[in-house]
């Protein structure tokens, strides 16, 4: 018997296993397919290797970095980026540069999308209900029919006008005044930490054959420790009593009913799957609740090319309409090695659906030859340069973000949050989307809980100062400096409120005012009461300016009201235009920042 | 983001907003004074180098405020002084007199 009992050999479940055993817990992994690391696998077809997607290793959480760097070593590549999108038979840079854009789309539609936009800007929709309003307000209707309507509603199945604005706001951080400023400090496309923002970088790691040989690497790692990875075994049930899971029931490849205790378990089973297998069953509404959780499905149609070089991207979003796949995957851009052949290529068309479509239910032969014809039609390739081809179908590969999914998820996790042994992890395992990195965090956390420590699993992916590790009560002692008395330093928060203040201008008018006014007043008393001839005739000037005054105490008194009101409008003018550009300068820093996270909406939206 | 963080964040928001800068007096009547100073150091410096019968006629008035300045070298410094000082208390005063109204403003 381990320690812990595992559902699950996807990057969530490997990597508690890979915690675990750091921290001396025996466990055992329990996967229902013959191949380990999800749906970051890499899957092997006559030698030529794809992805399940494609899996880029860049992570602003470094103990993430850490452990890829451990379990991978030296088997990184350093690759670069290359994306676009492919719209009416032209190619558009992605992120979105809008000369490349509006070039591409020529100078009519150019026109259209600029009154588009300008009409929205003037007259944005409201409320902003749903992602199509959030986007048009945005960038307006022509460019959201453009660049967004159709591939987002080829990934998640849902009409633009039925997805919750919400969702975007989500993908697409509506940044703080404050968090702008810091990344104007800090520089575009950076976040707190000082790191650059995912999804912009032009480079990024890569295993040489795919991130499925990390996953295998630490599965052998963990068999050679005593940390078996089972293959094959599909858990039926996770028996439980008094709050506590007691074991998991799994039936092989064989059909024989295998039963795993453990004193832990953690599971990255979809939570609909997870509910279902409890014995007994959960309350009636908390199945419910789970029923009412819904995925979306993918498919990869893998075509081998004959032809050394197709395209130098790595992956292109497919926007035109005509065609069903949504993004197609070039394997031999992300490593060389993915293709055994270097005068072949090898492409992953990919196309998301619900396992009730009937695209997904064709045969193999079928969808190939459906993959041929549109990479066709899009000029892609030539008819006969596709030598053979291959299909993967994963379920349950993308969670759904719909309107009724935060309160079954709330139920669901009100129920398992009863258990004292159980936690979930992982994308399907929290029903949430995670990518690689994020569900490595939950393994991580999940395994140090189960020896004492407190980390809150559902905080990962949802507060971005928790990638920063923040330390809990119980986390282990280390050496601490000694507290003093010293005043602690002031927040960034605090900084930039200090920064920002603004000038009040009628205080600064009214001291400018009192100063002028008095100082006029103190100069001409002074030559007053020095006497002599003439009193003061290069100040009397200022009566050009100061209506009546001149050198004399009525003069002086004039001279101190009138200089007065001068001073004051002097000092709240100025105060105005410092406020006023101030009020400038954080406008456009948080425009700057919103603008370079919209530039890479896509990625975000799936 | 949950909603408490978003009632946080909207917090600081909107004290960033209505927060209300505070001049340092003594700051403020430093560098006044330092630009006075310098200000009227550089002045002097000019007409004495570009000479002249008539050179400073008019800066020399103020000569009627701070004793002993002239358009002369030593009169430099001693402007510089004067100036330093005079524009330290001006700029003392308005930062006194701005936090003050703004305290009682915000009361």
């Amino acid at each position: 018997m381990s320690d812990v009992v595992i559902a699950g050999a996807g990057p969530a479940g490997l990597t508690a296993a890979y915690e675990l055993a750091k921290l001396g817990k025996t466990s055992t992994i329990l996967e229902a397919d013959q191949q380990v690391g999800g749906i970051s696998r890499t899957v092997n077809y006559q030698g030529y290797r794809f992805d399940i997607g494609g899996h880029r290793f860049f992570s602003k959480i470094q103990l993430v970095n850490d452990l890829w760097d451990e379990m991978l070593n030296e088997e990184f590549l350093m690759r670069p980026r290359m994306s676009r999108i492919h719209y009416r038979g032209r190619f558009f840079d992605y992120p979105l540069k809008a000369g490349n854009a509006l070039l591409g789309l020529g100078p009519i539609e150019t026109v259209r999308i600029g009154c588009s936009y300008a009409k929205y800007k003037l007259w944005p929709t409201q409320p902003e209900n749903t992602f199509e309003q959030w986007v048009c307000n945005r960038f307006g209707r022509r460019l959201f029919e453009i660049f967004f309507k159709t591939y987002t509603e080829k990934v998640w199945g849902i009409p633009c006008g039925e997805i919750s604005a919400d969702w975007a706001a989500q993908r697409i951080k509506n940044l703080s005044l404050t968090e702008a400023l810091r990344n104007a400090i800090l520089g575009d496309g950076k976040s707190k930490d000082g790191q650059v923002i995912t999804t912009l970088i032009d480079k990024f790691k890569y295993p040489r054959l795919g991130p499925g040989m990390m996953w295998e690497n630490c599965e052998q790692s963990l068999n050679s420790r005593g940390n078996p990875t089972l293959r094959g075994i599909r858990i039926e049930k996770f028996r439980h009593r008094n709050g506590r899971v007691e074991s998991a029931l799994g039936r092989n490849v064989q059909g024989e009913q295998i039963e795993y205790d453990g004193d832990d378990f953690l599971s990255t089973m979809p939570l609909r799957e997870l509910i279902h297998s409890f014995d007994p069953l959960p309350p009636a509404e908390v199945i419910r609740a789970a029923d009412g959780l819904r995925y979306r499905d993918f498919l990869t149609v893998v075509l081998i090319v004959k032809r050394a070089d197709l395209f130098p991207d790595n992956w292109i979003y497919i926007h035109s309409s005509d065609v069903k796949m949504g993004r197609i995957q070039n394997y031999k851009n992300w490593s060389p090695e993915m293709v055994p052949d270097p005068t072949r290529s090898s492409l992953g068309l990919e196309y998301f659906l619900w396992d009730t479509d009937d695209l997904w239910n064709w045969d193999d032969q079928r969808l190939i030859e459906l993959g041929r014809q549109e990479c066709v039609k899009l000029g892609l390739i030539e008819p006969d340069e596709v030598e053979d081809g291959t299909v993967v179908r994963m379920k349950k590969a993308y969670p759904i973000y719909d309107q009724a999914y935060p309160e079954h998820l709330a139920t669901v996790r009100r129920y398992l949050d009863t258990f004292k042994n159980l936690q979930t992890i992982g994308r399907n395992g929290q029903h949430r989307y995670n990518n690689q990195d994020h569900s490595m965090l939950t393994g991580v956390y999940a395994a140090r809980n189960i020896t004492g420590q407190e980390y809150d699993i559902w905080a990962v992916n949802v507060e971005k100062d928790y990638h920063e590790e923040e330390r809990k009560p119980s986390d282990r002692m280390v050496p601490g400096r000694v507290e003093t008395d010293e005043p602690s330093l002031p927040t960034p928060e605090q900084l930039i409120q200090a920064a920002l203040a603004k000038l009040d201008p009628v205080a600064l008018g009214v001291a400018s005012g009192v100063v002028c006014g008095l100082g006029i007043f103190i100069v001409s008393a002074i030559l007053l009461l020095r006497g002599g001839e003439e009193v003061g005739p290069t100040l009397s000037l200022l009566g050009h300016y100061l209506i009546g005054y001149k050198v004399s105490w009525p003069g002086a008194l004039i001279g101190l009201v009138e200089s007065a009101i001068l001073g004051y409008i002097l000092g709240y003018g100025c105060a105005w235009l410092s406020n006023f550009f101030t009020k400038a300068y954080a406008f456009a820093a948080k425009w700057r920042a919103e603008a370079s996270q919209t530039r890479d909406l896509l990625e975000r939206l799936r | 983001m949950t909603d408490e963080q978003s009632v946080d964040r909207a917090h600081i928001e909107y004290e960033i907003t209505r927060a209300v800068a505070r001049l340092k007096a003594v700051v403020l009547g430093m560098v006044i004074g330092l630009i006075a100073g310098v200000g009227l150091f550089a002045m002097t410096a000019v007409l004495i180098i570009d000479g002249g019968p008539d050179a400073g006629i008019h800066l020399q008035l103020l000569g009627n405020f701070f004793p002993g300045y002239s358009v002369t070298w030593p009169g430099a410094v001693i402007g510089f002084f004067w100036a330093f000082v005079c524009g330290g208390v001006i700029g003392f005063a308005i930062g006194r007199v701005y936090n003050r109204v703004v305290d009682i403003r915000q009361r």
